[in-house]
């Protein structure tokens, strides 16, 4: 297990190292911050004086040493927009993002999951109905049209939740209901049909000739040996809902690290870009672990 | 689940969700909901639409100051004067203090102006108001101070208006908590959520009514609408025109930005006044009007709004005349001017709502009279370089498409850049215009505005300089609580102290 977890460690390291290179040398491409920081009416002088104050005139490959160097240390520079050290930004940013995906994807699994069971047990039935319902259109529907809807009719017309913003838990339902919708219809098909050919399986048959009640069939025979796809799906759910739920943050006003890499993109804030991009990729190499890792809790044929 | 669970577990969330619910707020306390973050609070970037309507005569305040109805008048200065050699006295107000406690001198000026114009920092205000102009403060005694400027500004009082004023303790770098004579302090800045003024009790000039202020960031148009409808929010100072549905709460207001677009003279066939002209007898500004561009835009006449001192009355737009513009053309083409030369048109990628159909509309126009354009749409980076000065060697004939703020009622914040040979963002260089704008901007008084309404009409009428479209608008929703309507300053700044409840 110590073996495993270090050579995953070596290899995200070396993901790590190529991807900041990437990013560096690519954030570059799109040209000098200088025009989008100040105004369109700043004269040649002050551009001049910008570029000098943040090492824009220095070459390329001079601008990457200090960057690595400064990187090595954990010191991702200063936000040029933001005038604050880029990570405390990033970080900031990163805490919301990771308690909306923890909790969007706790109720999700735990809801996909008995759903997804229920729908399975009888194919056709009223729970197979209502999954298939949500399935399309968690599939079919775009976040934004969803999230305008839900506050035109649940904020301004009923007048039940707060339309956006952060400051108490009424401020999470609709930003949570509507990330919710997606990875909820994705994972409960997923749930199903590992379900069906779990439920299909002569072990079951086995068990239900033994006398075994349907419950525990479903739930305690079945459902264990149906999960590992199923937590495949979530980890890859939950990797999107790290990287950002721009569309969701962007609406809601929640300050998450998908509109800040987006914002830092588009005023190439260069510092932000690679610290967001380093944080996020953090996580999701954390997450993979841990989700390989209960692979062999579920699964203990399965040994690294 | 059994009845008695059922009831406790309910029972838990009412406690939970009622130990989050907000404090009931007073009713001078209000709310506004602006469209983006503040990337910074320091008050020399004040000059950024979103930073000045929270720091600008809220927290920190300036010499002078502009009103839309009464002109120039005094604010930390009491009254100033000419010494003439482009130095300019300013007497300061007596007894203003800092919200740190400490009294407003003349020393602090002098750090103030330093600090807008140091290069250990890129300060939007020197940026934006006192590039390419060297003023030196010389304190004369605690409430005295002389600004010489070289060269020369016959409007520095005016200038003056935009310089925030910070104590001398003030470092040479941003500041995360501000400290400024206006009557809010800022309480509380939890980055990218919210930001709380509270009113001072100490504050040297008369009480607000507003006693408290939450600022809150949505970018989204239809949410900010909504907020202020479902009482979440006091005011919106920016929401879509579509939004803008209900009289009794929304109101437009001329946001002091002209749309135009910048004709490169440097380059055949736009070197040729038939071409200029045939361009703006070409377009129909009506037709955009209430389609593509709000109803209440005007049609321009010159770069800068109405309410500008020297705007020429007598000016009238060009009017609709395709006719006319294909025989310009057809007259320009005998004479040898390649009129059939493409001409690219470049357009700024949600430079304002409608954007990329106005530049459509205006291809499609340009076509039916016989020209032969591209249209081209940049992002805001890649824009600036196209606009700005130095231009590429081997560009081709362009029409640039900008939208130009001056909300300072004085031209002398457009014509140079926009006109001047040297002008950063000038697509010409007219000895006679050279003239009118070094005239104009060394004169005072009556003269300045008569040399500055000459050259409106020589550029519009002689030159033909630019195919200038509209004086825009922006839209604010405003609660039905609030005794506040917005002006042309509303693009800039949202003096809490002019906000009055019903």
């Amino acid at each position: 297990m110590k073996t495993f977890i270090r050579k995953r460690a070596v290899a995200s390291g070396l993901s790590l190292i190529g991807l900041i290179v990437l990013v560096f040398f690519l954030s570059r491409l799109t040209g000098d911050p200088t025009s989008l920081y100040l105004p369109v009416d700043a004269s040649l002088e002050s551009r001049e004086q910008f570029r000098e104050i943040h090492g824009l005139n220095d070459p390329i490959l001079v601008q990457f040493f200090h960057y690595a160097r400064d990187v090595l240390s954990l010191d991702f520079g200063d936000s040029i927009r933001k005038a604050r050290p880029a990570l405390q930004v990033v970080l900031e940013a990163f805490s919301w993002t990771l308690t909306l995906a923890a909790v969007t994807m706790l109720l999700v699994t735990v809801a996909a999951i008995i759903f997804g069971a229920l729908a399975a047990s009888r194919v056709g039935g009223v729970f197979d109905r209502i999954a298939t319902f949500f399935s399309l259109i968690g599939a079919s529907a775009p976040d934004f049209w969803i999230a305008i809807v839900a506050i035109v009719f649940f904020s301004v017309y009923l007048g039940w939740v707060p339309t956006s913003g952060t400051g108490t838990v009424w401020h999470w339902i609709l930003p949570v209901a509507v990330l919710f919708i997606r990875p909820f219809g994705l994972i409960l098909q997923v749930v199903r049909g590992s379900m069906i050919s779990s439920l299909s399986s002569a072990y079951v048959k086995t068990a239900r000739a033994k006398g075994v009640g349907p419950r525990p069939i479903i739930f305690v025979h079945a459902l264990r040996n149906a999960m590992l796809p199923v937590i495949t799906v979530i980890g890859d759910q939950a990797a999107g809902m790290l990287n950002g739920a721009v569309v969701v943050e962007t609406i809601f006003g929640f300050p998450g690290v998908g509109k800040l890499m987006i914002d830092s993109i588009l005023q190439r804030d260069f510092a932000v870009v690679l610290a967001s991009i380093m944080v996020t990729a953090m996580a999701i190499f954390i997450m993979n672990l841990l989700i390989d890792l209960s692979y062999a809790v579920l699964d203990p044929r399965i040994r690294y | 689940m059994t009845m008695r669970n059922l009831t406790a577990c309910l029972l838990g969330t009412a406690f939970a969700v009622t130990a989050f619910a907000p404090a009931y707020a007073a009713d001078t306390d209000i709310i506004i909901v602006l469209n983006e973050e503040l990337e910074s609070i320091d008050p020399c970037m004040a000059s950024k639409s979103n930073i000045g309507r929270v720091i600008l005569q809220n927290i920190s305040e300036t010499m002078t100051e502009l009103s839309p109805t009464e002109g120039l008048k005094p604010r930390l200065a009491d009254s100033w004067e000419d010494m003439g050699d482009g130095t300019w006295r300013f007497h300061l107000h007596p007894g203003v203090t800092f919200s740190d406690g400490t009294t407003l001198d003349a020393g602090d000026v002098k750090h103030s102006m330093e600090r807008v114009v140091s290069t250990k920092i890129s300060c939007e205000i020197g940026a934006k108001y006192f590039g390419g102009i060297k003023v030196t403060p010389t304190v004369v005694d605690d409430l005295t101070i002389d600004l010489k400027a070289d060269p020369p500004q016959p409007i520095l009082p005016l200038l003056m208006s935009t310089l925030t004023i910070v104590p001398a303790e003030t470092p040479e770098e941003f500041v995360q908590n501000p400290i400024g004579t206006g009557p809010y302090v800022l309480t509380e800045w939890k980055a990218g959520q919210s930001i709380v003024l509270d009113r001072r009790d100490d504050y040297w000039g008369a009480e607000p009514e507003v006693t408290k202020a939450t600022y809150l960031f949505r970018t989204d148009d239809a949410v900010r609408a909504a907020m202020v409808k479902t009482g979440e929010a006091d005011i919106s100072p920016v929401i879509s025109e579509l939004d803008a549905t209900d009289p009794a709460t929304d109101f437009s207001y001329p946001n002091s930005e002209t749309t135009y677009l910048r004709i490169d003279q440097g380059v055949a066939p736009l070197d040729d006044v038939r071409v200029r002209k045939a361009l703006n007898m070409a377009i129909d500004r009506d037709a955009f009007l209430g389609t593509l561009i709000p109803s209440d835009a005007i049609k321009a006449t010159a770069l800068v709004p109405p309410s500008t001192i020297g705007w020429n009355p007598d000016l009238t737009p060009t009017a609709y005349d395709p006719e006319g513009a294909k025989a310009l053309l057809a007259e320009a083409k005998a004479d040898g001017v390649p009129v059939d030369a493409e001409i690219t048109l470049i357009g700024r990628t949600g430079n304002f709502p409608n954007v990329t159909e106005v530049m459509e509309a205006l291809q499609q126009m340009l076509g039916d009279v016989g020209f032969n354009t591209k249209l081209e749409m940049y992002e805001t980076g890649e824009w600036v370089d196209l606009y700005s000065q130095p231009f590429a060697e081997d560009r081709g004939p362009q029409l640039i498409e900008a939208m130009h703020d001056n909300a300072k009622g004085d031209p002398v914040f457009t014509m140079y850049f926009k006109y001047a040979c040297d002008g950063l963002q000038s697509g010409m260089c007219d000895e006679k215009a050279e003239d009118l704008i070094a005239r104009a901007t060394a004169a005072t008084g009556d003269e300045r505005a008569a040399l500055w309404k000459e050259l409106f009409a020589y550029l519009h009428d002689d030159v033909v300089a630019d195919v200038l479209l509209f004086h825009m608008v922006g839209f604010s929703r405003v609660s039905e609580r609030l005794d506040f309507k917005p002006t042309i300053n509303t693009n800039s700044e949202l003096q809490l102290s002019q906000i009055k409840f019903k």
